[in-house]
């Protein structure tokens, strides 16, 4: 008798039996399609302003930070020392690409980054960090371990409290200062709309359509018999709070108008589009204008409820947030288009075709009305007709994808328009010029 | 399935599925080729599967859970062509193992050894890839489909937003967007955290992959399987614990169909009692050489014989099979 073979080899398979050999293939392909990932959230959390010179903003996946935003610039760059005496050296000098100092060389005011000992430039400090994390939250440090999956819902500054919505289901409180937790509340179910705030209260929207009022102090679901208030279906888009009112919009094509307090239905019967309304509704004289599966922007009355105003048709689903300035809606849909749209008839004015979707909110600035798509295409348009003033595409773009919504803050941020990338990168853009740079983190 | 005679290997010829199979390669190839790579992937095939999956959906009533099963169910039939010559092939090459082993021992130079076993797939008309093209067109589908249900299972919000892109102007078919992604214990867009899934799709990947065997004629073919019949389901339960589980559904749904499509070519042949660990290769297993003498001396007379005649007599042995049945 022959003794068996002790060595199977792959080879020895695929020569004498293809069947196997290719089932070998099969599997390996399979390992490699499962490793590939299935569309994990990664979260579109858009930055927020604080006081004192402190945007809010997530820098990694599940993660929020409180950045310092006047770091050292120009010569305060050239030397090792605190001139801005806020504890760090030379933290908001700019990057500048693979030939960029980085670590200990940013603590001397010498050109000191060399490939072979031979200096690659002249620059100083030029790949040192732009931007101070103060903060961030999760630390990692918890217990029990904090994991809040993805952030889609731009955090909300109130006094010295950051406000926030993980996509893991919990609601958290927490210090500005410091961003030690205050509070946090468990929904049980995906937090992906943002979150509304009041004086008193913080309202959330969850995925499986509960809307819950929260104690602004304690984060304790105040005491009222419509709290949660069930709209039936989803919450994805952002509730609108307008003094004692809130609009509810649900993935179940209802649009809800609520009495903040008691959570009661203030009109007889909610409006009610085709498909989903899945946009941050916003108000506009008078009008609620929401948008959603079924490729339309819907204008409805805020009084009533009842009667539709007018309504947009476009080629595809209307998720960004509209912007309404001067009689005039810049919506953004996922066709690509942005439309500006008048206020009381819905008669499209213009529209720019971007190369790809649209979900962010267009950023009017004194310069232009400033633009970005999924792929992180940067345009600048001139806000009366359409035309296009810049633009940074391909390898001139962002090269990010960018599903959050852009800020400005003329204020504070002397006139620039700050765009968070997924991943956690973030950008500020010059919107005279279109010129945009990576504010780097350590 | 132990003791049926080993059939004739299968006899290629230009019939009507060989065309068909070779019209839509080339139709694929082309379509690849002229359209460019991304296109016609996404236009040719993602896009047609990702519409399909949420117009069954909108006719399920909004179930999902219930379009992943009846889409699965459509897609196996549709591809049953592929799945039987698949099939068939494999069980040919697997019957031919004999007559390979002899020419393995005979010719002891590799070249020679070569020039002969080409010329023995010559002889005998098998095509030693006639179980790729079938198993690769399948391959392409499953992975169109894996991407398919990433865009509408809808792992994140982010995912509809591609789906938005790919959804046909047809207000009917986002009727049921965002998907219903509740059924049975299972949440389509996440891992099945209760262990059933992965275990129901190492199971039946288990029942299917050793249904399908043939008798191992040689102690080493019969190693090589036995390593597969295990690999493959763990293999498969490793991935879909990291899979959202319409990915599972699907695979539980189709490993089902492939044990009745292993029915269909194997018939009775096949025994229900493979299901059971197979026994270590002893000698009374392993095929006499009078058996493999027969196997041999009915090839060779199959190929001596005009192609004519070798067309007769695996037609007569499938007559056969159906009289069987």
């Amino acid at each position: 008798m022959r003794p068996l073979p002790r060595r199977i080899s792959i080879r020895r398979i695929t020569r004498t039996h293809p069947p196997l050999g290719l089932a070998l293939l099969v599997i390996a392909m399979l390992a490699a399609a499962a490793c590939v990932g299935f569309n994990n959230p990664e979260g579109w959390a858009g930055p927020t302003v604080a006081a004192d010179d402190l945007l809010v903003v997530s820098t990694d996946k599940g993660e929020l930070s409180a950045l310092d935003l006047v770091p050292e610039s120009g010569p305060q760059c050239d030397n090792s020392t605190d001139d801005d005496e806020d504890g760090w050296v030379n933290e908001g000098c700019p990057s500048a690409g693979a030939k960029a100092e980085r670590g200990k060389e940013c603590a001397n005011s010498t050109g000191d980054d060399a490939v072979n000992d031979i200096p690659d430039d002249d620059k100083i400090n030029d790949g040192c960090p732009a931007a101070v994390p103060i903060w961030t939250f999760p630390t990692g440090q918890e217990d029990p371990e904090i994991d809040l999956e993805a952030i889609y819902t731009t955090p909300q500054i109130i006094g010295d409290t950051v406000y926030l919505g993980g996509y893991s289901g919990d609601v958290y409180a927490l210090r500005l200062d410091d961003g030690m937790k205050k509070w946090s509340f468990d929904t049980d179910d995906n937090i992906i709309a943002g979150l509304a705030v009041s004086e008193t209260t913080v309202y959330v929207g969850t995925d499986d359509g509960l809307l819950y009022a929260l104690d602004l102090e304690t984060g304790l679901e105040e005491d009222n018999p419509n709290n949660p208030f069930d709209a039936g279906a989803g919450i994805w888009g952002r509730p609108l709070l307008v003094e004692d009112v809130i609009y509810v919009a649900s993935v179940n094509g209802k649009l809800y108008a609520l009495d903040a307090e008691t959570l009661d239905p203030i009109w007889d019967a909610p409006f009610e589009a085709e498909r989903g309304l899945i946009s941050d509704p916003v108000l506009a004289d008078g009008t609620i204008l929401v948008g959603g599966f079924d490729r339309t922007l819907h204008a409805v009355d805020a009084a009533s409820g009842e009667e539709r105003r007018w309504s947009f048709k476009a080629d595809d689903w209307f998720w960004g947030k509209p912007l309404v300035l001067d009689g005039t809606v810049y919506a953004p849909n996922l066709d690509g288009n942005l439309y500006a749209l008048s206020l009381e008839t819905g008669a499209e004015r213009w529209s720019f075709e971007a190369e790809e979707p649209l979900r962010s909110v267009p950023i009017l600035t004194d310069d232009a009305l400033v633009i970005v798509d999924r792929k992180g295409n940067v345009y600048g348009l001139d806000p009366e007709n359409g035309n296009r003033i810049w633009s940074r595409t391909g390898e001139d773009g962002i090269e990010k994808t960018v599903l959050s919504n852009p800020i400005t803050d003329p204020s504070a941020l002397e006139v620039e328009v700050f765009i968070s990338a997924q991943g956690g990168d973030l950008f500020r853009i010059d919107p005279a010029a279109g010129s945009f740079v990576k504010v780097v983190t350590p | 399935m132990s003791g049926s005679a080993p059939a004739a290997p299968t006899v290629s010829r230009p019939n009507l599925g060989s065309m068909l199979m070779i019209a839509i390669v080339v139709t694929i190839v082309g379509a690849f080729v002229v359209l460019g790579p991304g296109f016609a992937w996404n236009n040719l095939l993602m896009n047609p599967l990702i519409n399909a999956l949420l117009l069954l959906t909108n006719l399920l009533g909004g179930q999902f859970g219930l379009a992943i099963i009846v889409f699965t169910i459509i897609l196996r039939v549709v591809t049953i062509p592929f799945t039987l010559r698949q099939l068939q092939s494999t069980r040919a090459m697997q019957e031919m193992q004999p007559r390979m082993q002899e020419l393995q021992k005979k010719y002891k130079d590799p070249k020679r050894r070569q020039q002969e076993t080409m010329k023995l797939y010559k002889e005998t008309g098998i095509n030693p890839l006639g179980c790729i093209m079938p198993m690769a067109i399948q391959m392409l589908m499953f992975i169109a489909l894996y991407r398919a249900l990433a865009f509408v299972v809808g792992g994140s919000p982010e995912s509809l937003v591609g789906l938005s892109q790919r959804v046909y102007d047809w207000s009917y078919l986002t009727q049921s967007v965002p998907l219903e992604q509740s059924f049975l214990w299972l949440e389509l867009g996440q891992a099945d955290n209760t262990f059933i899934l992965p275990l129901m799709v190492g199971v039946s990947t288990y029942v299917q992959t050793k249904l399908a065997q043939t008798p191992s004629s040689t102690p080493q073919q019969q190693q090589q399987q036995q390593m597969m019949t295990w690999m493959m389901p763990l293999v498969m339960v490793w991935i879909t614990l990291s899979l959202p589980s319409g990915v599972g559904v699907y695979w539980v749904v189709s490993n089902i169909f492939s044990v009745f499509a292993s029915y269909l070519v194997y018939g009775r042949s096949m025994s229900w009692r493979n299901l059971l660990p197979m026994p270590a290769a002893t000698p009374s297993k392993k095929p006499s050489p009078k058996m493999q003498a027969n196997v041999q001396e009915e090839a060779e007379t199959a190929a001596s014989s005009n192609p004519q005649e070798a067309r007769s007599a695996h037609g007569k042995r499938r007559g056969k099979r159906k009289k069987r049945r």
